[in-house]
């Protein structure tokens, strides 16, 4: 896909489906030869009539309107904008029936689906692409253990996002072992600043879980306490940030630093890397993001941006450094033809599906399919070096 | 000292109020592989005689001479660094070998 | 009000508002720092090296220095960061640096712990070479008098699996073990039925000149994936000059073994060895080309033995080290232009160093170790059950000198062993911690005790610094390492990957 998708909105026609429903989430199916004891549960996805009956809610596109006169009596439809075509089977929504509107949050067949358990958060990153809300949305862990269930067993990975995750604390640990038991076989992966683990007991009871696949992503942002604390607005945030993994790795859990790469961040990324390398060796990968222009950052413009292309010396410094002490690292976020070429195998394909696009400039280029291309909300700004790899100027 | 251009030892005078006796062993120490030395207390002075284990040219017994003094120079702010870090170090080896606190607690 | 309508209505500027400025995040520091632990050493005329508890360094003038230790230096200098990050100082923003550095140190001391990880077997005294520089074999027929028997090889298996250690490596030599090699054989087999219930990481090696390898010893090698180590002086005049042997041929064996080890046990199942010695000293670069040709990726450029120098002449100076460290200076600039062209080689004992340096680790290496490594990391059980704390022990008993002599593996036990003054005196006397000079020295992270060296040079444990070629070397290569690392970015790109290898 490399078309960014809309993954929710009003715009939603209900029929038959009363305003005052509380919000649900549902299940989607193409499959008209479900069997009828799950029908009930499920809404099915309309393309053509005649349409199996028995379900719990039927989903037309607005292009299939016509469709609605075929629908089963008495049934429950929404009728969604053409926007949402990429729905499948075994995706699950959320209905909103009193503000119309529809939101995807799982899609069987992505490589990106992330759950938000939060929108509380206890720092104000300069950069934050999710900006904090301070409200309460505990109903969300009710729904996301709801959802669990009905997730595909086969989900290769699955995020856990926010805010901060960890403010949930003990329901937090309850998702997570939700996850180890109907998603045995899927890669949990969670963003959190890791100031919750700096409580011994805590991060005991969270390695308790004993998950088999499960890896905390951890933002540090300088080897300077003072200039982490001013990139994530809190002061203490270092020391406590530290403590925390620290004490993950006491308890032998998977740790990933996470490193976003700004005007404030770019210049001491070389002594960034001697410290992860010097004090936090053990941390099982690093991951070094370029900027996303959503959220905070768009308001913070000035004070972040700086052209990708123009950090690269400090980026090289910093990537050799670490991979010459053997550790993982990657580097996302970032297009191809702005990396100085040596970086080039540390690169990831890492942008959402959702969010993924490319630019004008990079009509023809021979890598489009290796590089990741851009966020769409880098169409606000992006490097000026952006160039296609052509034939005559293609490297190795 | 010896005629013409070789000598045989130095006098070297510190003030024994700005520094102490073992601040200027210290110093002499790393110098034994090149001279013998005498201590005497003269007042608030500590005369240093120091004896070359051979005769040198006084350009040689200069930078020696030079390099003790910037010695009990450094070894004087050792003594102020390791009296100030004297107990965060020994909170640092505490915390490095103890048996909890560095691993799992119970 | 709904919770899906509850977005923020605040207009941008006063969002704007809500973040505060890097200042406010470094306020906390104006109000002064506390010194950590460190120890500095002039490096050159210009700059002194720091180190922390870790062996973490920096590097200061003079003066910035003075300003450091009396608190005069300003937040706002890169040397204040630098020192800030590298766990030189405390402020009262941030205090994480205490358990870093607990962790740093504990990290640097695990190996201890693990406890002796290296055994040694004499399997034989006798040797068809009759290297000079050699010690300790004996050119006879007489296997009763020089061979190990399975009895002490029995007692002396016992010993080893008494260590704690998770990785086991028996190390045979000599003499020359091929010439007893159904012992080694035995110990073989029975180190690792024993192993079937210790399950440790147990690896062999056997030292050995090649010149007998048979296809069938090859063989039994392969079969138990032991290693091979073999020496390897130089070019061909000189390697044949310091090793004779009847025939002369010293150097055709050992390159001919090398080529049918590597053919029937792998590429990477050999490594050779350099004894250096004076007629070395000029041609260092000839000696590296001579390991480049035969296909090794890294040499040792071993110091020059003491042990029967010193012993017949009674002196050991300092100052012989100098021509030495010309040697090996240039070998090791050689070495350099080698990497930045594209061949990766590596000099052995800088990579050991570079990895003290580099690294939170501390080193195997037996002779850079404080406490020093003697029995409690390496051991020797010679051919007549003694048991020695290294192998330049076992050296200085052929000498006459028997200060280092454990016990026997038919008189003792483990634990008699072990905590005998005989090992527990050179062990604690010597250790760098300590000692006057190297308790302040800024290189002290990366050096090491070596009590047997400075008691056959200088008659005591501690030695005297002053005067130690050990020290003298040492320091030396410290500061050529540390001087390169700063003034040359490729020297340390190429030293980063040495110290990680």
């Amino acid at each position: 896909m490399t078309t960014a998708i809309k993954l929710g909105g009003s715009n939603v026609e209900l029929v038959g489906l009363d305003e005052t429903r509380e919000p649900f989430i549902t299940l989607l199916s193409d499959s008209a030869q479900l069997p009828a004891p799950l029908r009930g549960t499920r809404s099915y996805l309309v393309h053509e009539a005649p349409m199996p009956e028995g379900f719990g809610l039927y989903v037309l596109l607005d292009r299939d309107r016509s469709l609605l006169q075929s629908l089963p009596p008495d049934s429950n439809a929404v009728l969604i904008p053409d926007d949402y075509e990429y729905l499948a089977d075994g995706d699950i929504v959320r209905v909103v029936p009193n503000r119309h509107s529809i939101r995807a949050l799982y899609r069987k067949r992505s490589r990106h689906n992330a759950i938000l358990v939060t929108e509380r958060c206890n720092h104000y990153c300069l950069m934050c692409s999710q900006p904090p809300r301070d409200i309460d949305d505990s109903w969300i862990v009710s729904e996301t253990l709801e959802a669990i269930p009905l997730m595909d067993r086969e989900t290769e990975a699955l995020t856990i996002t926010g805010g901060e995750p960890t403010l949930l604390g003990d329901d937090l640990l309850r998702i997570l072992r939700a996850c180890k038991s109907w998603l045995p076989n899927t890669s949990m992966h969670i963003l959190s600043n890791g100031r919750r683990f700096a409580d011994a007991a805590f991060a005991a009871r969270y390695a308790a879980i004993d998950h088999p696949d499960l890896m905390v992503g951890i933002p540090i942002y300088s080897d300077l306490s003072t200039l982490h604390d001013y990139v994530v607005q809190s002061d203490g945030a270092f020391d406590e940030t530290i403590r925390g993994i620290l004490n993950l790795k006491r308890h032998g859990q998977q740790v990933e630093v996470r490193v976003v790469i700004h005007k404030q961040t770019y210049a001491r990324l070389p002594q960034l890397a001697e410290f992860l390398a010097r004090n936090l060796l053990f941390v099982d990968h690093v991951a070094l993001m370029g900027l996303e222009i959503t959220g905070f950052t768009r308001i913070n413009l000035d004070d972040l941006w700086i052209d990708p292309y123009d950090y690269q010396p400090q980026l090289r410094v910093a990537v050799e450094l670490l991979s010459a002490y053997r550790m993982n690292v990657s580097i996302y976020n970032h297009q191809l033809c702005v990396l100085h070429p040596s970086l080039a195998r540390f690169a990831r394909k890492s942008i959402s599906d959702w969010k993924n696009e490319y630019m004008p400039e990079c009509e023809g280029c021979l890598k489009r399919d290796e590089c990741g291309g851009f966020f769409s909300s880098a169409k606000l700004r992006y490097s000026d070096h952006i160039r296609p790899f052509s034939a005559a100027a293609s490297q190795s | 000292m010896a005629g013409g251009d070789l000598c045989a030892s130095r006098l070297v005078r510190l003030s024994a109020e700005l520094f102490n006796l073992e601040t200027i062993k210290k110093a002499a120490y790393r110098f034994t592989d090149r001279a013998a030395f005498d201590f005497s207390l003269d007042g608030d002075i500590i005369a240093c005689e120091v004896r070359f284990n051979t005769p040198l040219p006084s350009t040689q017994a200069d930078e020696i001479e030079r390099a003790f003094r910037n010695e009990v120079l450094d070894q004087d702010l050792r003594r102020v660094i390791g009296e100030e870090t004297a107990g965060v170090r020994n909170a640092i080896l505490a915390h490095a070998f103890s048996a909890t606190g560095l691993q799992n607690d119970e | 009000m709904p919770f899906w309508r509850m977005r923020s209505l605040r207009p941008a500027c006063r969002m704007m508002s809500k973040f505060l400025g890097l200042d406010q995040f470094e306020a906390d520091a104006v109000s002064g720092y506390r010194l950590l632990p460190f120890r500095f050493t002039s490096l050159d005329a210009r700059e002194y090296v720091l180190t922390n508890s870790a062996g973490q360094v920096a590097l200061l003038d003079r003066e910035t220095l003075d300003r450091f230790a009396r608190h005069q230096l300003s937040p706002s200098t890169e040397a204040y960061k630098t020192l800030k990050a590298r766990h030189f100082l405390l402020d009262s923003d941030s205090e994480v640096a205490l358990d870093l550095l607990a962790l740093k140190v504990r990290t640097r001391f695990a190996r201890l712990a693990e406890f002796t990880s290296l055994h040694m077997f004499v399997v034989s005294l006798r040797c068809e070479h009759s290297c000079p520089y050699c010690q300790v074999s004996r050119q006879s027929d007489d296997r009763t008098a020089f061979d190990m028997t399975p009895a002490t090889a029995d007692k002396a298996l016992v010993m080893v699996f008494r260590s704690p250690s998770p990785a086991i490596k028996i190390e045979f030599q000599g003499g020359e073990p091929m010439l007893n090699f159904e012992l080694v054989r035995y110990i073989v087999r029975q180190a690792e039925a024993i192993n079937e219930t210790e399950r440790r990481d147990l690896q062999f090696v056997i030292a050995t000149n090649l010149a007998m390898v048979t296809d069938e010893i090859l063989e039994f090698c392969k079969e138990h994936e032991i290693l091979i180590s073999t020496s390897l002086d130089g070019p061909e005049d000189l390697h044949n000059k310091n090793r004779p042997r009847p025939g002369r041929n010293s150097y055709e064996k050992a390159v001919e073994g090398i080529q049918r080890v590597r053919d029937r046990l792998g590429r990477d199942r050999v490594s050779a060895l350099m004894t250096t010695t004076q007629a070395s000293l000029t041609r260092g670069r000839e000696i590296i080309d001579e390991y480049l040709r035969l296909g090794f990726d890294g040499i040792f450029l071993r110091p020059l033995s003491p042990y029967g120098f010193a012993i017949k002449t009674k002196a050991y100076a300092a100052y012989d080290i100098d021509e030495w460290l010309d040697f090996y200076f240039d070998g090791l600039s050689y070495i350099l232009e080698l990497n930045r062209s594209g061949v990766s080689f590596t000099e052995h004992y800088a990579a050991v160093i570079l990895g003290k340096m580099l690294t939170p680790f501390g080193t195997g290496y037996v002779d850079l170790r404080s406490p020093a490594g003697i029995g409690i990391a390496a051991i020797v059980y010679n051919y007549d059950g003694d048991i020695y704390a290294s192998d330049e022990s076992r050296m200085l008993a052929e000498m006459g000198d028997k200060t280092f002599r454990l016990g026997n593996v038919h008189e003792k036990l483990w634990e008699e062993i072990m905590t005998s003054d005989a090992l527990l005196q050179p062990l604690e006397e010597s250790i760098t911690e300590s000692a006057p000079m190297c308790s302040e020295c800024a290189f002290e992270p990366f050096c090491g005790a070596d009590p047997v060296f400075h008691h056959a040079t200088q008659g005591s444990f501690l030695g005297h610094k002053p005067t130690s070629a050990f020290c003298r070397r040492n320091m030396a290569i410290f500061r050529h390492l540390i001087t390169l690392m700063r003034d040359d970015e490729s020297a340390r790109s190429i030293f980063l990957r040495w110290a990680n290898a």
